[in-house]
């Protein structure tokens, strides 16, 4: 039988397997639920906490703030004409949530208005009521000096700055800003799936190797081969959780809008989440995923091919500490550039690191998400990684090889080099 | 010696600077029963090994079938290994399968000769069952199974009776043989020296990576000569110990088995067993395999 078909016997029994976990069923549907409930969890959290109508006691002093304050929100804002010794015994008792002492000389000089409450106000409360008081003196005291309306549409004007990426070819396309967090994301994506992915590697090498099924296996196929079969095949698991993903992502951000509608039953949060969306959806194009796709593919074979060599050097995963390390190094210290380049796509020091084969997953599809890439980078990239992987496979294959069939010996770095010049 | 299905030809393999084997030389004919034998790192797995083409002589050649090993002859072996395993969250079936096809069988081929297996062994009802439901005689049975589904010519069998209860044993003893009936060739390594006597036709005994003996049991026996007295008599067993030139290779209250060594009378030994116990019989027998093993190890 041919090696290629070999490779496909072994690819199939090591995506299969796991297909069919409990851990990868559970781990796959997991994450669109989770992104669900993040999604609908705060308008759900909003729906159920304002059921309980919030209101707070306003002590005006000068007799005109609270008039416009209550003609904003009259069940938000009491007016009240009790003392004040009087409000902060009923705030002690929790008879009242709070009180709004506003000072007579407020509209002549700087003094501060003081929002007094028992702590369950919430951010929202609070800056609302400062937004309400600062807009309420400034109104008043435009009045007073007999302001023309010209001059508070001035003051009104909001001037929007528009952010606009132009591409090589002249294309546009709207920075929302979103697109420096979307990158760090992704780069944060991969570097949680080569860890995991590559930490299945080794437990799935370690499992053959203490089991001494691996004996049995070699003597049927190459080891280059079973090799090879596992790295792909659970490259293959891996691709097939993010086009999971990737499509019930898609699904769910295309029915986020209605969805929340439905749970928090406010037509006002559907239409500011459907406005979010035009501006995150063409975010992720389909050049972009790609690239993501290609540059996790790649870094994957690249990461596991050492956490293969790991997984045969040793007997019990607690003794791949110490080889492990400088793999896990490896992957975290493109995490340390990671904000700096989603931040700065074009700054020398990005562009650098992200052709670093090792931190090329992390970096460039970061870097993608931001801006579009020179093809030439890109291409540079992949053809650096892809010799990194082949070459690294090279090496992991030569000790895997000795590794697998090798008991009760110490795993050293020196061992490991002899390993590799073994004939 | 034209009809050899397994030969090494001055095979040596080194790890390091230490031989494990050392320019080993046999050969093994069709439908035989070929005894692997030798103390613990003497060379035997390392042997098994390059027969199998999971390791590569560095020096010799070592052929199956005529053919020097390669990836392509591996489908040709089914190898038991002594430490064995299997993937313990597979089904009993599909992990057979998986092993079957791994030697290049088709899935539905894979699936017919193991349905028969598994019946032989009375295991039908395990197909469905993750190996990790099983005990260790089942688990046993089913990587018997995973050596033979795929119809090999050469069959390796490291230690195949460990873990198994007597009415198992006879089982597997009385396959072992039907296998060779229909002309496999059967490698069987041991240290139990019973089952080599009861099963093989040939032995190859291995010291420190050296064969230092080999061929066919009833010529290597002759070769020893009959060197072994087996006595049975009435009376008190400690006239034993005085004998001279001689090693007791075992003694109960009415038996002994005497192993005569250079300058050993036998006529003296039987004048002064005749003059204190009553003797039953003694005879003049061929050494154990077990004898032959102790013998050459310790002169090699």
């Amino acid at each position: 039988m041919s090696m290629i078909k070999k490779i496909f016997v072994v690819i199939e029994r090591e995506y299969l397997v796991r297909l069919r976990s409990k851990v990868f069923i559970i781990s796959t549907l997991l994450a669109p639920v989770l992104m669900v409930l993040i999604l609908v969890l705060p308008s759900v959290i909003n729906a159920l906490s304002g059921d309980k109508a919030q209101y707070f006691v306003v002590h005006d002093e000068t007799g005109l703030i609270d008039t416009l304050l209550m003609s904003q929100d009259s069940v938000f804002y009491q007016r009240s004409e009790t003392g004040l010794d009087e409000l902060r015994s009923q705030l002690n008792l929790r008879e009242i949530q709070g009180y709004i002492h506003i000072p007579a000389s407020v509209l002549d000089s700087n003094v501060s208005v003081t929002f007094f409450h028992d702590g369950s106000a919430g951010i929202t409360a609070g800056s609302r009521i400062r937004s309400d008081i600062r807009q309420s003196i400034r109104d008043i005291k435009l009045d007073q000096l007999e302001t023309p309306r010209e001059v508070r549409e001035v003051l009104e004007e909001r001037i929007s700055v528009d952010n606009v990426i132009v591409s090589e070819t002249g294309e546009e396309a709207a920075d929302s800003g979103l697109s420096a967090i979307l990158g760090f994301i992704m780069g944060f994506i991969i570097y949680g799936a080569m860890l995991g992915y590559g930490t299945l590697i080794l437990k799935s090498v370690l499992e053959e190797k203490s089991s001494r099924i691996v004996e049995v296996v070699v003597s049927s196929v190459r080891s280059f081969e079973l090799l090879l079969g596992k790295l792909f095949g659970i490259a293959l698991l891996g691709l097939t959780q993010f086009v999971i993903w990737s499509v019930s992502g898609a699904a769910i951000l295309f029915f986020a809008a209605p969805l929340i509608a439905l749970f928090s039953g406010s037509a006002e949060g559907s239409a500011e989440m459907a406005e979010a969306q035009a501006i995150s959806i063409p975010v992720i194009g389909i050049d972009v995923w790609i690239g993501f796709t290609g540059f996790f593919l790649l870094g994957f074979l690249i990461y596991s091919s050492l956490f293969a060599a790991v997984g045969a050097a040793v007997e019990q995963e607690s003794d791949g500490q110490q080889l492990q390390l400088p793999i896990v190094m490896l992957i975290i210290v493109p995490l340390l550039f990671l904000f700096a380049v989603a931040d700065h796509p074009t700054s020398t020091m990005a562009v650098i690191t992200s052709m670093i084969p090792f931190f090329a997953p992390i970096l460039m599809p970061a870097r993608m998400a931001v801006i579009s890439v020179p093809f030439w980078q890109l291409a540079l990239t992949f053809l650096l990684m892809l010799l990194t992987f082949l070459f690294l496979i090279w090496v992991s294959a030569r000790i895997y090889r000795v590794g697998i069939l090798m008991y009760g010996k110490e795993a050293s770095f020196k061992e490991l080099w002899k390993w590799i010049w073994q004939d | 010696m034209n009809n050899s299905v397994v030969s090494f030809e001055n095979v040596s393999k080194r790890f390091g600077k230490q031989y494990a084997v050392d320019g080993v030389s046999f050969e093994v004919q069709e439908g035989r029963i070929f005894g692997l034998l030798g103390p613990n790192g003497a060379g035997k797995t390392t042997s098994i090994r390059m027969l199998t083409n999971i390791l590569v002589p560095d020096e010799g050649v070592v052929r199956l079938g005529g053919e020097v090993v390669s990836p392509e002859t591996q489908r040709h072996i089914g190898y038991l290994p002594e430490e064995r395993g299997l993937y313990k969250k597979m089904k009993v079936k599909e992990q057979l399968i998986y092993f079957s096809r791994l030697k290049g069988l088709s899935r539905s081929d894979s699936a017919k000769s193991i349905s028969y297996w598994l019946d032989r062994f009375g295991a039908k009802e395990w197909a469905e069952k993750e190996v990790s439901e099983l005990s260790k005689g089942m688990q046993q049975k089913i990587q018997f199974i995973a050596t033979i589904a795929h119809d090999p010519m050469c069959l390796i069998f490291d230690e195949p009776f460990s873990g198994l209860d007597p009415i198992n044993s006879e089982l597997l003893k009385d396959i072992i043989l039907e296998l060779r009936s229909t002309g496999k060739t059967i490698f069987f390594a041991t240290h139990r020296m019973e089952q080599v006597e009861q099963l093989c036709d040939d032995i190859a005994l291995f010291n420190h990576g050296k064969l230092v003996l080999s061929g066919e049991v009833s010529k290597v026996k002759a070769a020893f000569g009959k060197n072994t007295l087996k006595i049975r008599f009435k009376g008190s067993p400690d006239f034993l110990n005085q004998l001279e030139h001689v090693r007791i290779a075992s003694k109960s209250q009415h038996s002994a088995e005497i192993v005569l060594k250079d300058g050993a009378d036998d006529q003296k030994i039987l004048r002064h067993a005749l003059d204190s116990v009553h003797v039953h019989s003694f005879e003049l027998i061929e050494p154990s395999v077990q004898e032959i093993f102790i013998d050459t190890i310790s002169k090699s």
